[in-house]
């Protein structure tokens, strides 16, 4: 039997009741920055989906004049072994964008695992991955990647494994902050006072309320990842027949295309990945005004008031 | 609606009570891995709840009411001590079955209507989670309909299940809150602050509510509280805690009206009422101290204008006078002269 | 009468918030006279602190004053320059917020604040700082050796005093107060208040002290204001106010009160929450929750009708007021 003082509110108050999906949109487009770096990544996905309507030619083909400058025949000129650097650029794309999506999600997934675990268990269990978190940030990356290089096959395989190892750490420590700061909020401690296991209170309690924190995560790790990808195979972790911008990087530095003359074959690669980076770290502007309203630029009414 | 019923003669209860806390202590080491400092946030706690009765546990912030709350729903171990339900202690409590069984029987309502629901998710969420972790014997279509009429014991239309937090106002929050509770078919509610964060026109409501569930759902309560006066108007019996400690606790009628210990009657005469103009106004400034490596001796001395030596080497232990309990040598010792004209030294 | 010191003039404050405005404060008028106490009550979403904000001129975007007058001193501050706020400032009436943790420099020690503070109005030589520094600790009740510690060592009660105590560096004439007790417990509270009040009585200053408790309202102040929805709801001295509540809003927040000393009685509340004001209520914007709605209330917005020595606004009181006119 219901109590009479009853405390219906039937009226919706004016609140955003849209959603998170619908509230990023909006988001995005009225934001110049995100839009523009939505605009550069829907690019280079299309790209990456279809090279062969952009670039016909057949990017590994030996058959052009060798280091040639840029024409209409070659927008980018020629490797020194007569391919077309255009066609290379774009049919990279999409090795180059499939590594560091899987790479960055990867590494996501296990930084938010581990960040928010460590957060919530406390504890012993908060001291140990902290510290693990901090030995895997403090690693010195190329003497590891000499290490590893003498035992893994050059190729995209262990560039993934190596990228891993070395940048889930990165986003662990903010992830760790974010849930100490809502370990002790209220409706955690109802999770837990009405039983619910801890796995279940990671999973299902707090990783859904980090969901732009972990967005954000993602973007700020691409941008990462693109570039130290392209480090890693510029150094030679990559194998050079591998089409990815950072093996093309390679290649120009091996035949010491600079020296040559062909600007466009050594310095293309590069600022294909700077503008990839660029993209994910616009729309990541994106999240910040999303997430902190304050940042939201703030439109002063026109006119003054009446009197 | 709200007025208690005769509360029942607490010196000679045959039954065993619902909950009973004995000696219960929770400290909170300080600083790092080695510190030696310890907070004291609850000690020597001995505390009796009954079944079909609200008991008000009132204290200022830093007096450790709180945390009772949290030990009794076992998101805290106590330090020492322990708590018993039905006679069970629950350190007995150790498969995950039986600490189940006592998490449907005892159920926490929180203070913060702003953060006490999860922000993403519908509002129904904690009250199916409930369900489906403590009512398990409950077929779907059952679950739904049970969902429904927690939601009616609390004053709301089922139709705000399927909202989402923040289209909620802060007293709809709460009642969902207590919704949650319900959900687990409890006999304690554990409620925490419940209105402190409400506006004082809809207070009334949640506390008609609360009383309303000891009568008509037989449920028990711990109004956690730092306001007298709502204390006053729900509860069958008021515990007063300071700086962790027990310091008066009996029927409502007798501790309010004949406060005995000076703390209780220091917060007793802070109270402004709306009707009241130019009361008597006790002159203190002091706050609740955090009690850190505390050593022997009544810890509201400094404060009390009544202090004697002895309260400064020895800790007062709750002593009946009367129907209620105080932890005070000077009200104690005052109250044995009066029953004993004879003696007087 | 002497003259008031502040008089607010149908004051209007709008918030830009995405496509619509929401208009927190809808003409409010009211007067402060010289050491006058008045308490402006109300609850959650009222507009009180948006009022306040708007009269010391601390109102920023997207909050906006888009009508009516403040006049202070014969000047009207809504159109006052930067220079000119500045300079009255502090002066001529100063802020108590509501947090002092949130309001005092957690890296400076309050002493240090206290300087800056008297730098910043005019003060000059380090003894004068010192001196009225001491002095305005001593006011408030503050061992001056705190002039050397920070915020977080003070207790809340004592970094409360604090903020009194920084208001009044320069015997303002009006000091405004923003909830300054409602992060304390009952006993600093109480004890904070009396301090205020004696203070007041010695000093002469006119305070204006928002707040949601009416219990303490109703101890010290002399006028209260009682806003509902962004309205003035009622306005009177604060003993007709408390026993002689008009407008159905008052009697039920009056009746919203258990009581510790009084008789026990069953109380209702008053059933609801206030509305949204970005779609305020037709007519009159308590009619959802009133107990005595009348059919023209859902049409007509009421004016503030004075009966006797209060102004209420409620249709209740139209004809009475018509009447006395």
């Amino acid at each position: 039997m219901a109590i009479p003082d009853i405390a219906v509110n039937d009226s919706i108050t004016d609140v955003e009741a849209t959603r998170a999906p619908r509230r990023f949109l909006r988001a995005v487009l009225g934001n110049r920055k995100a839009a523009t770096g939505a605009v550069i990544l829907l690019v280079m996905g299309f790209v990456a989906a279809f090279p062969g309507l952009i670039a016909p030619d057949d990017p590994q083909a030996a058959i052009y004049a060798q280091n040639a400058g840029p024409s209409s025949a070659h927008l980018l000129g020629t490797t020194m072994l007569g391919q077309d650097v255009f066609s290379q650029l774009v049919w990279s794309t999409r090795l180059t964008l499939i590594v560091t999506l899987i790479v960055t999600a990867i590494a996501t997934f296990l930084s938010t695992i581990i960040g928010v675990t460590s957060a919530y268990a406390g504890g012993v269990t908060d001291r140990v991955l902290t510290v693990i978190i901090d030995v895997f940030l403090i690693l010195p990356v190329l003497p590891l990647l000499i290490l590893l290089a003498a035992y893994l096959p050059p190729g995209v395989t262990s560039l993934v494994i190596v990228l891993c190892i070395t940048s889930w750490a990165f986003q662990a420590r903010q992830l760790r902050s974010q849930g100490l700061s809502i370990r002790d909020r209220d409706f955690l401690v109802a999770a837990r006072a009405r039983g619910e296991r801890g796995i279940y209170i990671i999973l299902v309690e707090i990783v859904p309320t980090m969901t732009s924190l972990i967005a954000a995560s993602f973007l700020a790790l691409a941008v990462y990842v693109v570039g130290f990808a392209a480090s890693l195979q510029f150094l030679g972790l990559g194998n050079s027949s591998e089409l990815m911008w950072g093996t093309m990087l390679y290649n120009a530095q091996q035949a010491s295309a600079l020296e040559a003359g062909n600007v466009w074959w050594a310095l293309s690669p590069g600022a294909a990945v700077a503008v990839l980076g660029a993209g994910f770290a616009l729309v990541n502007y994106a999240f910040d005004e999303i997430g902190n309203p304050a940042l939201r630029p703030v439109r002063r009414r026109r006119g003054r008031s009446s009197a | 609606m709200a007025q208690p019923r005769d509360s029942p003669d607490s010196t000679a209860s045959s039954a065993e009570p619902l909950l009973r806390a004995v000696d219960l202590t929770r400290h909170f080491r300080l600083g790092g891995l080695f510190s030696k400092h310890s907070l004291h946030a609850v000690d020597d706690l001995n505390l009796n709840i009954r079944e079909r009765e609200i008991v008000a546990l009132v204290g200022e912030s830093g007096s450790g009411k709180s945390t009772v709350a949290r030990l009794l729903a076992r998101i805290y171990k106590p330090t020492r001590g322990e708590i018993y339900y039905r006679g069970r202690s629950l350190r007995s409590l150790r498969s995950r079955k039986d600490q189940l069984w006592y998490r449907g029987e005892v159920a926490l309502v929180l203070q913060d209507p702003f953060s006490s629901l999860h922000p993403v998710f519908h509002v129904s969420h904690g009250v199916t989670r409930n369900l489906a972790l403590h009512r398990a014997e409950l077929k779907r279509n059952e679950r739904r309909r049970e969902a429904e009429r927690v939601c009616e014991t609390v004053g709301l239309s089922p139709k705000m299940l399927s909202r989402f937090p923040y289209e909620m106002s802060g007293g709809e929050r709460q009642r969902i809150g207590f919704a949650q509770a319900l959900a687990v078919a409890p006999k304690l509610i554990l409620a925490d602050e419940p209105v402190s964060m409400l506006d004082v026109s809809i207070r009334i409501g949640i506390l008609n509510m609360m009383a309303g569930l000891r009568d008509r759902e037989g449920v028990s309560l711990l109004y956690i509280t730092h306001d007298l006066a709502s204390a006053r108007y729900v509860a069958d019996r008021v515990v007063v805690m300071y700086a962790g400690h027990l310091v008066e606790e009996g029927p409502t009628e007798t501790v309010l009206s004949s406060p005995k210990h000076p703390y209780t009657q220091l917060l007793l005469s802070a109270v402004a009422e709306p009707s009241e103009k130019d009361a008597e106004i006790a002159a203190d400034s002091g706050e609740p101290p955090r009690v850190i490596d505390p050593t022997e001796g009544c810890r509201f001395r400094w404060r009390c204008p009544h202090a004697i030596e002895k309260c400064a080497q020895v800790t007062p232990r709750p002593t009946p006078i009367g129907e209620a309990q105080v932890a005070c040598h000077v009200a104690v010792a005052e109250a044995q002269r009066a029953s004993n004209p004879a003696s007087i030294s | 009468m002497a003259d008031p010191l502040l008089e607010v003039d149908d004051l209007a404050v709008e918030y830009l918030t995405g496509n619509a405005n929401v208009r927190a404060v809808n003409g409010v008028s009211f007067t402060v006279g010289p050491g006058e106490f008045l308490g402006i009550v109300g609850e959650s979403g009222c507009g009180k602190s948006t009022l306040l904000f708007a009269v010391a001129q601390l109102l920023s975007p997207p909050g906006e004053v888009v009508g009516g007058k403040v006049m202070f001193h014969g000047r009207n501050m809504v159109r006052l320059s930067r220079g000119e706020l500045q300079s009255m400032r502090w002066r001529d009436y100063s802020i108590v917020m509501q947090s002092a943790m949130n309001a005092l420099n957690p890296m400076k020690s309050i002493g240090a604040q206290f300087k800056d503070t008297l730098q910043a109005h005019g003060a000059t030589s380090n003894d004068d700082v010192r001196q009225r520094s001491t002095e305005v600790m001593n006011l408030v009740g503050i061992d001056p050796a705190h002039l050397h510690s920070y915020p977080h060592q003070l207790s809340g009660g004592m970094r409360q005093r604090a903020m009194i105590a920084m208001a009044l560096l320069f015997t303002p004439q009006l000091v405004i107060m923003d909830e300054p007790t409602s992060a304390l417990d009952v006993v600093a509270q109480q004890s904070l208040m009396t301090k205020i009040k004696d203070l007041q009585r010695s000093l002469g200053f006119a305070v204006i002290f928002v707040t949601h408790d009416m219990s303490v309202v109703s101890r010290y102040s002399d006028r209260v204001l009682v806003m509902y929805a962004g309205e003035i709801a009622e306005a009177a001295r604060t003993a007709e106010v408390f026993e002689r509540p008009l407008h159905p809003y008052t009697r039920g927040l009056m009746n919203a009160f258990p009581s510790v000393r009084g008789p026990r009685r069953d109380l209702v509340g008053i059933p609801g929450s206030p509305p949204d004001l970005a779609r305020p209520p037709s007519g009159c914007r308590f009619h959802p929750r009133c107990p005595d709605v009348m059919p023209a209330c859902l049409s007509n917005e009421p004016d503030l009708y004075r009966v006797g020595d209060t102004d209420v606004r409620c249709l209740l009181y139209a004809e009475q007021a018509k009447e006395a006119v």
